[in-house]
């Protein structure tokens, strides 16, 4: 089984690169997609904790 | 074995997303997103996360995606109109504050002490299914999950309101 850090560093990566395109990129549909990006991320990371915890919970919220 | 999937499928996001930013025309951006999205979906699905990664595919790199595809297609993205006005020179100072920040992130992941919490309320065989996520969802979750309709219906009407107005 692969270890929750291992998600959580990654999702932790891909929301630093979702910032990073927000911040540089001037166009704005491309920013856009740059959130889109930040928000899967951290989705990873709610999927990842709720396995951790083996609750539903982080599933609902990523659903939300 | 799992383990290479998700490096595999890690690998494969890190790339896209990188893509994502770097990437000059906004419409392969957009394709590489989808790409990212898949293989997210992937990494949901390893997680036990049937249903979210069933949805990340049909929705985000489905409905969404599409829908930017639609946008980038139609109008031209490269018009003055999608420009912010900007400081020059900008990914100079960007670059390093988001590795400070990727690191620091990774190193406060990294440093965390994972508890095992023992059972929760999903037993092994009960992960992602979709009644759990229901039956949690309908009872425990139904006021967050009416807000979040009421917040979609005024955003769509919020953007009728700004695409209709004439002046």
């Amino acid at each position: 089984m692969v270890s929750t850090t291992h998600f959580l560093i990654l999702g932790a990566v891909l929301f630093t690169i979702g910032a990073l395109g927000v911040v540089v990129r001037r166009n704005v549909i491309t920013m856009f997609m740059c959130v889109e990006l930040m928000l899967n991320a951290v989705n990873l990371t709610l999927l990842a904790f709720a396995r951790h915890f083996n609750q539903v919970d982080g599933q609902i919220l990523s659903f939300l | 074995m799992e383990l290479l999937v998700f490096y595999l499928f890690a690998a494969i996001a890190v790339v896209a997303a990188l893509v994502v930013v770097l990437q000059r025309r906004a419409l392969y951006s957009a394709l590489a997103l989808i790409v990212c999205f898949f293989s997210l979906a992937v990494l949901f699905y390893q997680l036990g996360a049937y249903f979210i990664a069933a949805v990340q595919v049909i929705v985000y790199a489905g409905a969404i995606m599409v829908l930017f595809l639609f946008v980038v297609m139609l109008v031209d993205p490269e018009a003055e109109f999608f420009r912010l006005s900007r400081v020059r020179n900008l990914p100079v100072l960007a670059v390093p504050v988001a590795a400070v920040l990727g690191l620091l992130l990774v190193w406060g992941i990294s440093g965390m002490e994972m508890t095992d919490s023992g059972p929760g309320e999903l037993a092994e065989l009960d992960k992602g299914e979709v009644a759990v996520l229901a039956r949690d969802l309908f009872s425990d979750y139904l006021l967050p999950f009416e807000v979040t309709s009421i917040l979609i219906l005024v955003a769509v009407l919020g953007a009728m309101v700004l695409a209709k107005r004439t002046d």
